[in-house]
């Protein structure tokens, strides 16, 4: 941003100040001066179709939106008067003319901006009238919209297009008669649950929380997302022991589809059973290995790390050690621990280069920003995978396909052109004039043009944003990647966001000394061991989810972010093993201050962290992990030719609302499994829609049906993970594989 | 005033009449004739006739002056808070209960616990209902605050049970639908005054 100008304004006798640029209703908010609105919603531009946040300034005519109307310096404003008092309470009365009165099986009686509106205005008597018509309730799936309790603010509307980017919902023009309508409802998009949290009356509903209960009867738990990576904050609305339904500051964050309908993946009615947990003990005396997936806290992870200490387990958790390898080598680059991105930097970029990642399924919160750089800033959106995404076609507007494999010779690719007009030390530089573009471009199947293109695109643009995810972590020549592109950061400046695996991956990553190889026997948590500690049944001893611990966890913004206990546990936890094997500790939230100072985790104890938001959207929950500088070495090799994987390919990818077995759990979520590739992939694999297919990868059998999706193109499949149970976090290799039927 | 007045209690006249009570016997032959005579006068078969044409009165002519309870009982004023009871829409038999929650909401024992859901017909359903009359104080709010007057109190009073369960359940206290005819629009606390149409303000109806 350049030259910001500060600025000085004068609302109801006091003194503001605020930068050019803000609004009148951002000044006065971020002063603490109330001004009453309907349709106003922080993260998202102004509505401004309620007209109740007008306010008076002096020498203007009439009155003003303080939510769009951008202060200048010096004004006069005054927001509360008798003439501004009577026009609120005349578009209260508007909005009350036929709105049913309902409010006693309303399920948003009790948290209704229009019940709180009406009674802070005074209303008990309505002067205007229209004649009703006949608004038929819908059911759109996840969401329920009852159009007569509808007041048209269009909040959800702007979700749906400016945050979640599904654009399923519109607004239906017709005066008394306007609505909103779904059209694209077939889709049934989860994310639809993210409008419905922003209606501020009862009209856009969860259909599974709609008429289970009153809002007020539910104890509101704060906690943070334990299956997208993104940390982002949650709310579990619980009541006798049960989760109905889980919210979050709608006002200034946004949820992934899978913590919001995924919450009944508790480890219920589970006593202490003595006898296994001394077999526990034996296991863990005789065992080698420990074996973990993503869903732990940072506070588990480091009881593990100290059990290492202490007995010399190997660690290991195939998708947060190839993340560890990742960042580890882009810190010989970068000079620091961690990438420099962040969510927010890259909601504001200009422009994003998505590459490695199926980025709709695989973080939706990193979705989100995108689409938000798209919408708010007109961001050019280029999306590098070998698998067009038509989820997001909307938002990207250059679409570079490579082949699957070829990961390390697209980064060089991009480096070589982004880096072409920057100074670079000679080393690096010597390597990058040694690249044989022409030969990357036929193994990539990446058209020079296209890069040309790309580069053309980007340079008149501020704020460059870099995704990259998942294909790239477990690629064999990950390390490689991971330099050339930390190079972009380094000396292009670009903000490189790196998504980390779901669950707390970055957090294991950060916290544990993984190893590679499998010893002896093992210990699984959560993942199929010779002894298996397991959080969703199955197991040999049970083990409490993460809606039942209270911990850290650690975000895809780098932030340590607290989680709470939602729903009671009554038996053994790992602190207790830990305990029993030489550890000391009272509860598993003491090593809540002894995570490890050089990954950049601070010294605070758990309850010291605080989890709000300020009144101005402003995070403040938990901490961001402190830069930590590392040695730079500046090596960079060339990329090395590969082989293509050729025939039908079958690519490791859930779908957006599901993660791991914990989502699986849901009732809510759609969760048939299924194999989804195009007709190419068909006739490729010589699989017809319906077929039952079995193949291997990484020694774990899946036997999926088969079925035609005619959004996808070219012979790469879609496989589901998430339902595999105990052996999903047993899967290692890289996301492309041939498909190997195996059977019949 | 000053309280003087109220502590002298020797207010009224005083004037006691003596009755002229016979005087115990005196001699040793003046108790031997009492004794004879109470003992050979009929006395006692006139006070026993008395009870025996009462009953002939009550049982043969129907002529009875006291309340026959448990068989009959005398009617309870409507203001009375006994156990509470469901009413239903008199015109469609569905019970009026919308499940708004707000009787378990102001119950100050908390001994009402509902549950409610979506059904079929988009509309929300009580699926759980339960009072535990172990605790209800039979405080009347829940009466008083329901807005549809669907929860009421009765005129049962007897409280003794062999179990509690056996009126505690939603279908318990449901007027049942052969006797939607007999169900009494409720008076007590929280019913709407006489003179409540005289409160409703109209909502204009310009169209």
């Amino acid at each position: 941003m350049s030259s910001l100008k500060d600025i000085t304004i004068t609302i109801d006798g006091k003194e503001c100040k605020g930068e050019f640029g803000q609004t009148i209703l951002e000044i006065a908010r971020a002063n603490g001066i109330y001004i009453p609105t309907m349709c106003y919603l922080t993260k998202v531009l102004p509505i401004a179709s309620c007209r109740m946040c007008v306010v008076d300034v002096k020498g203007v005519d009439g009155f003003i939106l303080s939510c769009q109307e951008k202060a200048t310096d010096g004004a006069i404003i005054t927001t509360q008067s008798q003439e501004l008092y009577r026009e609120r309470q005349n578009i209260m009365k508007l909005y009350n003319v036929n709105h049913p009165l309902e409010c006693g099986v309303c399920d948003q009686s009790g948290e209704c901006d229009l019940q709180n509106k009406t009674m802070e205005f005074g209303l008990d008597t309505q002067s205007f009238t229209a004649k009703d018509i006949a608004r038929p309730i819908e059911n759109w799936g996840y969401v329920s919209y009852d159009p007569s309790l509808c007041i048209m603010c269009e909040k959800c509307v702007r979700v749906s297009t400016e945050i979640t980017g599904d654009e399923a919902l519109k607004v239906k023009f017709g005066g008394y008669s306007s609505t909103i309508e779904n059209i694209k409802i077939d889709k049934n998009f989860a994310t639809l649950g993210e409008a419905a949290s922003v209606c501020p009356v009862g009209a856009l509903v969860d259909t599974n929380f709609k008429y289970s209960s009153n809002a007020w009867e539910l104890t509101k738990i704060p906690s943070s997302c334990p299956h997208c990576g993104a940390g982002h904050d949650v709310i579990y609305e619980v009541k006798k022991g049960k989760v109905y339904r889980v919210s979050n500051e709608a006002e200034f964050s946004t949820m992934c589809s899978a913590s919001r309908y995924g919450f009944d993946f508790a480890n219920e009615n589970i006593e202490k059973d003595t006898k296994a947990f001394n077999r526990a003990i034996e296991a863990f005396n005789s065992s080698e290995t420990i074996i973990f997936s993503n869903e732990i806290s940072n506070e588990e992870a480091l009881i593990l790390q100290k059990l290492k200490e202490l007995k010399g387990y190997r660690l290991i958790s195939h998708e947060a050690r190839a993340y560890q390898r990742f960042m580890s080598a882009y810190s010989k680059i970068s000079g620091k621990k961690l990438y420099r991105g962040d969510l927010k930097t890259l909601s504001k970029s200009q422009a994003i280069i998505i590459m490695g990642s199926r980025v709709n399924d695989d973080a939706p919160l990193v979705k989100y920003s995108i689409n938000m750089a798209s919408k708010h800033h007109r961001a050019r959106v280029a999306y590098m995978h070998p698998i067009e995404d038509s989820n997001i076609s909307n938002i990207v507007t250059q679409f570079i396909k490579y082949d699957a494999g070829s990961e390390e010779g697209v980064s060089a690719l991009l480096v070589d052109i982004l880096l072409r007009d920057i100074e670079v030390p000679s080393e690096i530089r010597d390597i990058l004039n040694e690249l044989d573009i022409g030969n990357l471009s036929a193994e990539t199947n990446i058209g020079e043009e296209e890069l040309d293109d790309l580069a053309k695109s980007l340079n008149k643009k501020v704020g460059y944003s870099l995704v990259i995810g998942a294909d790239l972590y477990s690629h064999p020549r990950a390390e490689n990647i991971a330099r050339l592109l930390a190079l972009l950061e380094k000396y292009a400046g670009f903000n490189i966001v790196a998504i980390p695996p779901a669950g707390n991956g970055m957090g294991i990553s950060l916290i544990c000394q993984l190893d590679d190889e499998v010893k002896g026997k093992t210990i699984g948590y959560n993942v199929k061991g010779d002894f298996t500690l397991s959080a969703f049944g199955g197991g040999d001893l049970d083990m409490p989810s993460l809606i039942q611990q209270e911990g850290t966890l650690t975000s895809i913004d780098k932030r340590v972010v607290p989680i709470n206990v939602a729903l009671d546990y009554g038996g053994y936890i790992l602190n207790d093993i830990a305990n029993a094997l030489g550890l000391n500790s009272r509860y598993t939230v003491d090593y809540t201050k002894e995570l490890p100072l050089d990954s950049g985790f601070k010294n605070i104890e758990f309850d010291s962290l605080p989890d709000s938001y300020s009144i101005t959207g402003e995070e403040n929950r938990g901490y961001i992990l402190s830069e930590v500088d590392t040695k730079i070495d500046n090596k960079i090799e060339e990329p090395l030719e590969f082989e293509g994987i050729d025939g039908a390919v079958i690519y490791n990818c859930n779908p957006q609302e599901h993660f791991s077995p914990f989502t699986a759990k849901s009732k809510i979520l759609k969760s048939k499994a299924y194999l989804l590739g195009s007709e190419q992939f068909a006739i490729a694999s010589k699989l017809k829609d319906g077929n039952r297919v079995k193949f291997v990868i990484d020694n774990i059998e899946f036997d999926r049906v088969f079925k035609i999706d005619t959004s996808l193109k070219g012979t790469i499949a879609l496989n589901p993970t998430y339902d595999m149970g105990l052996s999903t976090a047993l899967l290692s290799s890289y996301r492309f594989n041939r498909l190997e039927k195996v059977g019949s | 005033m000053g309280l003087e007045k109220f502590k002298n209690r020797n207010v009224g006249t005083q004037n006691y009449k003596k009755l002229d009570l016979t005087h115990p016997p005196k001699s040793g032959w003046c108790r031997f004739k009492q004794v004879a005579s109470r003992t050979f006068k009929p006395e006692l078969f006139v006070g026993l006739w008395v009870t025996l044409r009462e009953m002939i009165n009550a049982l043969f002519r129907g002529k009875m002056h006291t309340t026959q309870y448990p068989l009959e009982k005398l009617p309870i004023s409507p203001r009375y808070r006994a156990i509470h009871e469901m009413l239903r829409l008199l015109e469609s038999g569905h019970y009026r209960c919308i499940g708004c929650g707000l009787c378990e909401k102001i119950c100050i024992s908390n001994c009402i616990a509902m549950e409610t859901r979506y059904d079929e017909n988009q509309r929300k359903e009580v699926s759980e209902y339960t009072i535990n009359f172990g605790r209800c104080i039979f405080c009347g709010y829940c009466a008083e605050v329901c807005p549809e007057l669907a929860i009421v109190h009765g005129g049962r009073y007897e409280n003794a049970s062999e179990q509690r369960a056996s009126f505690s359940l939603f279908e318990d206290m449901l007027t049942p639908i052969d006797k939607l005819n007999l169900q009494q629009e409720y008076q007590g606390f929280g019913a709407i005054s006489p003179n409540a149409d005289d409160n409703i303000k109209k909502t204009p109806l310009a169209y």
